[in-house]
């Protein structure tokens, strides 16, 4: 994918290049808000990964003149640690996502992948599939090779979320906010335990594992 | 001084105050005159029409008589009677060279002190001419009098409206300068400063409380920066420390696959940091109080269900139950992200200090109309003496210094609490602990 970084420090620029580049994607870098915007408004990238806090220019007024111009790249917004109501505003002003500052490069790889945009499917799914699994979204039903599988509506929304990133890594903060709307981190590791459950009953009795636990990273629910 | 705002507006007010005392001294000065001429007019003409009855019950010579037997008499008035062709009979006007009716002559024209007098002259039956007059100076020796007094009033309305304005400005101006002085202390760094206590109780009174509340709670927080620095200096050295001999041990490291461990603890070192800062940061943003905006109508028993079908799973894989009692809806007025937050943290909290094989239960019910959260569990419990402080920022008790944890879950509890008017507590629930947080009966 091509990606932009508007990322002012230097050092931690240079170093999320490499990284980008090592999993495969080609990444243009702009030191300061005025060349993230030129950048943005003249080419076609995948995703912006764009710093709030840039001197001379707000993260936020580069994101809305982007939108304003009709750019509609997916924004990943890096923000800084304990602004609170960052996220609301990142997202009013046009963003996708938003990642707080110290984070794993797992993190921000994970959804970078999760924001480019898939091949256009229509946006009124009502079916989802992976492998054997058929996920219907509007009766809530679930069956793996035919046979039904009951789940709790919490289990539902997981396996969901899964689906919709099937083949993509998602993170456990991921799924925190996109599955139980927790925007912290819990001390106790209840993703781990909530995706047991769920393996067992949507793997037990296959001899395919659909969800696979990817180290350092996350989860990947993928055909094996 | 002159800065004073209160003197300005004495000083105004007494300019105003002046201006409208000549105003009502000029309008009064103009109809007393006007009353007085009239008052005169009407003894003249009265003196004169008595006189002509007194020509006809008793003729000429009564009229004669009368003339001058008034004349001789002090403090009447002027008379005169004259031939039918002007020519003197009786009477100190006699000489007087009047025309028909009213008119006002000066008499002895020559002196220096001529006096002016105002005379009617009337016709007897029998054709000659009778006058009668008075000294106009009279009336104006009583206008004259009338402005001296109205200009002395004015001078005591000018001189007490400056004196009040002048003493009242100081007294407002001291209480100011004694606000500003404190002001000016507190600049220069006595934080200990209080504006004096007023006696009375008025507006100046009320403000000077006002700063003094304003002052306490500025030092409450002043104190608890200082008191957060000293605990990020104290809490964290320890795992900076870990940190620091981690990193060198994988320089250390004979291997690879030691060298990855080292770095993965430090890794997991740092991340605890991190969440420690991020946790400060939150609790003090959280304390600042800006969040108020994204307060919204939230239901505290269905915010409870989603909190503890999360974590029950995780609580039975530790051998423990985590369960849920609530009557239905119970709503109260906050930011459900921060209140989710919260929860989390008191059922954590919980489930940690409960030990193995505990039932931790979150109950969601109303007492006397207010909305309260509770988190109970069936563990050891905590000593009365120790549990407010476990609010704490970075208290923790020391039978859990070994487990995980920062110390900052229950304060940031409390202070999200605090931002919705609650108020978190912690009770006995024989034999566990019971943290409670009670909101304020809506309405």
């Amino acid at each position: 994918m091509k990606l932009l970084l508007v990322e002012d420090d230097a050092q931690a620029a240079a170093f999320l290049k490499r990284a980008l580049a090592e999993a495969g994607h080609t990444v243009d870098l702009a030191a300061s808000g005025r060349d993230g915007l030129l950048l943005a408004a003249g080419e076609a990238y995948d995703v912006i990964i764009l710093d709030r806090m840039l001197p001379h220019l707000d993260g936020l007024a580069i994101l809305r003149t982007i939108r304003a111009s009709k750019v509609k790249t997916p924004v990943l917004i890096l923000t800084a640690m304990g602004g609170i109501d960052d996220r609301v505003e990142g997202l009013e002003a046009g963003g996708d996502d938003y990642l707080i500052k110290p984070f794993a490069f797992s993190e921000l790889l994970a959804r970078v992948n999760a924001l480019a945009r898939r091949p256009p499917t229509s946006d009124v799914t009502t079916t989802l599939r992976v492998a054997d699994v058929e996920m219907d979204l509007l009766k809530r039903t679930l069956t793996r090779a035919g046979e039904r599988i009951e789940l709790q509506p919490r289990e539902f929304q997981l396996l969901e979320f899964l689906m919709r990133h099937a083949g993509r890594v998602v993170t456990r903060t991921m799924l925190l906010e996109g599955v139980w709307d927790f925007h912290f981190d819990p001390k106790t590791n209840i993703v781990d335990t909530h995706i047991s459950r769920l393996r067992g009953k949507l793997d037990r009795g296959h001899s395919r594992e659909l969800i696979h636990t990817v180290r350092g990273a996350g989860y990947c629910l993928r055909e094996p | 001084m002159f800065r004073s705002s209160s003197l300005r507006l004495a000083a105004l007010y007494t300019a105003g105050f002046a201006l409208s005392v000549v105003a009502l001294g000029a309008i009064s000065l103009i109809t007393t005159e006007a009353a007085l001429r009239r008052m005169f007019d009407d003894r003249i003409a009265a003196e004169s029409a008595s006189l002509i009855q007194e020509y006809r019950t008793e003729g000429r010579e009564g009229v004669v008589q009368a003339v001058r037997e008034r004349d001789r008499t002090p403090g009447a008035l002027d008379y005169g009677l004259q031939g039918a062709d002007g020519r003197a009979i009786a009477g100190r006007l006699a000489g007087a060279r009047a025309p028909a009716g009213w008119s006002v002559l000066s008499m002895g024209a020559a002196r220096e002190d001529a006096e002016r007098t105002r005379v009617l002259a009337a016709r007897l039956p029998n054709g000659e001419r009778l006058l009668v007059g008075d000294d106009v100076d009279r009336t104006e020796a009583l206008n004259d009098e009338l402005v001296r007094r109205l200009a002395l009033a004015f001078v005591g309305v000018v001189l007490l409206g400056v004196a009040g304005g002048w003493g009242l400005s100081r007294g407002v101006h001291r209480r100011i300068a004694s606000i500003t002085g404190t002001a000016q202390a507190i600049i220069d760094g006595d934080l200990t400063r209080r504006v004096p206590a007023a006696r009375a109780a008025d507006d100046l009174g009320s403000l000077a409380a006002t700063l003094n509340r304003m002052l306490d709670r500025i030092g409450v927080l002043m104190e608890s920066v200082r008191q957060v620095s000293n605990d990020i200096a104290h809490d964290l050295r320890t795992p900076l420390t870990r940190l620091r001999a981690r990193l060198e041990a994988s320089l250390r490291a004979g291997d690879r696959a030691e060298r990855v461990e080292a770095i993965e603890g430090a890794l997991a070192d740092l991340d605890a940091i991190l969440g420690t800062f991020a946790a400060l940061l939150r609790i003090a943003q959280i304390e600042g109080g800006a969040r108020r905006a994204a307060f919204r109508p939230v239901d505290l028993a269905e915010l409870s269900r989603t909190v503890v079908e999360a974590f029950a799973p995780s609580a039975e894989d530790a051998g423990q139950s985590l369960q849920l009692r609530a009557e239905g809806p119970l709503l109260a007025e906050g930011d459900p992200e921060l209140l989710t937050q919260m929860l989390v943290n008191l059922v954590e909290n919980g489930l940690r200090h409960a030990g193995p094989n505990a039932r931790v239960e979150v109950r969601c019910k109303r007492a006397g109309g207010a909305p309260v959260i509770s988190v109970v569990d069936d563990g050891p419990g905590v000593p009365a003496a120790e549990r407010e402080r476990l609010f704490d920022r970075f208290h923790r008790l020391e039978t859990s210094r070994s487990t995980p944890g920062s110390g900052l879950g229950l304060a940031l509890v409390a202070a999200v609490a605090r931002l919705h008017g609650a108020e978190a507590s912690l009770d006995d629930a024989a034999p566990g602990l019971a943290c409670l947080v009670t909101f304020q009966t809506p309405g």
